[in-house]
């Protein structure tokens, strides 16, 4: 029987099928991810309703504010008072009016003076937030020169009955 | 002509700075990606100041007022469309969404662009039923189609109630 000669061979394993499977997971990654999430903070549970589709065209410009409560790792509300979460900060609705006047003076020095016309305001608020305290925010927006809003909510499935 | 006796010799790329870029570029990309669930809009109209008086030509539809009590948890007392009650429960809303359409005749109907709904809601209601008011005043969506039959497209908000006890 004739005997392999395996002394100066070095074992080199097939790298292709790994690099394959890693660069089809690596763009799977890439085309699913939305970094149009980033605005959406995660501590707001939104609304569900079935009329809540995607909008078919974006809006120019847009300000999306996130108002809910600090909740415990159960769900549980940590404090009664909604607040606004805002550039890493939480504010109460009465205090939010001087951030956003800093939001218009950036939205006018990079859009121009016609930016708070073009401006949608999305706002993100918790199902159990008081509609006043959602209406206090869209009269703060207003008094600073807002007026174009948008009510975000879940899109829910239908469930069709027999 | 003399031939070379040995062949190109073979070119080993170093694939091990590649594979390490690709391992961390895959890293970022897992640990970006959250998995949310579609979110939809529902435009309000709410001009800044006093709406702008009508035209005299023009024949101004008077506005559908929805108003919406809220007992002191928050939850939904009474649900009204002007002066007819539609109660309080899971019905309620299909109820209001039957209402409109009553209004309106039917979904595409010049009309729709017309009719403005104001809805009106106390302080403490749960943001959660004004969400479905403002649905079921914006249309239904038909089962068949998956397409939404839209029945009024401006809704704004009365003016803020106070909070009750304030």
């Amino acid at each position: 029987m004739p005997k392999r000669n395996m002394s100066s061979s070095t074992l080199e394993p097939d790298m292709t099928p790994m690099i394959d499977i890693v660069f089809q997971l690596l763009t799977f990654f890439m085309v699913v991810i939305n970094f149009e999430n980033t605005k959406a903070d995660e501590r707001v549970k939104l609304p569900k309703d079935v009329l809540a589709k995607p909008p078919e065209s974006k809006p120019k410009e847009e300000l999306t504010l996130n108002f809910g409560f600090l909740r415990g790792s159960s769900g549980d509300k940590l404090d009664p008072v909604p607040k606004l979460f805002h550039s890493g900060g939480e504010y109460v609705v009465e205090k939010f009016k001087p951030l956003l006047e800093e939001e218009k003076r950036v939205a006018i020095a990079r859009y121009g003076k016609d930016a708070l016309t073009d401006m949608t305001i999305t706002i993100r608020a918790d199902f159990e937030v008081p509609t006043g305290k959602v209406q206090e925010l869209i009269k703060i927006c207003q008094e600073v020169g807002y007026s174009k809003f948008s009510l975000k909510a879940i899109q829910e499935e239908v469930v069709q009955s027999e | 002509m003399a031939r070379r006796a040995s062949g190109p010799s073979k070119v080993e790329i170093p694939m091990t700075p590649m594979i390490d870029i690709v391992f961390q570029l895959l890293i970022f990309f897992m640990l970006q990606l959250k998995i949310l669930a579609p979110e939809g809009n529902f435009n309000v109209n709410m001009p800044i100041g006093a709406p702008a008086p009508p035209k005299p030509d023009e024949i101004k539809t008077p506005d559908i007022k929805v108003r919406m009590v809220a007992d002191a948890a928050g939850n939904l007392a009474q649900l009204s469309i002007g002066s007819r009650n539609l109660g309080n429960d899971d019905q309620a809303f299909d109820r209001l969404n039957g209402a409109i359409l009553g209004i309106i005749g039917r979904p595409g109907n010049p009309l729709t662009k017309d009719v403005e709904v104001e809805i009106d809601a106390d302080y403490e209601l749960h943001y959660q039923y004004t969400i479905r008011a403002v649905s079921s005043c914006t249309g239904r969506m038909d089962m068949q189609t998956k397409r939404l039959a839209r029945y009024v497209e401006k809704i704004k908000f009365a003016q803020p109630r106070k909070p009750k006890g304030a």
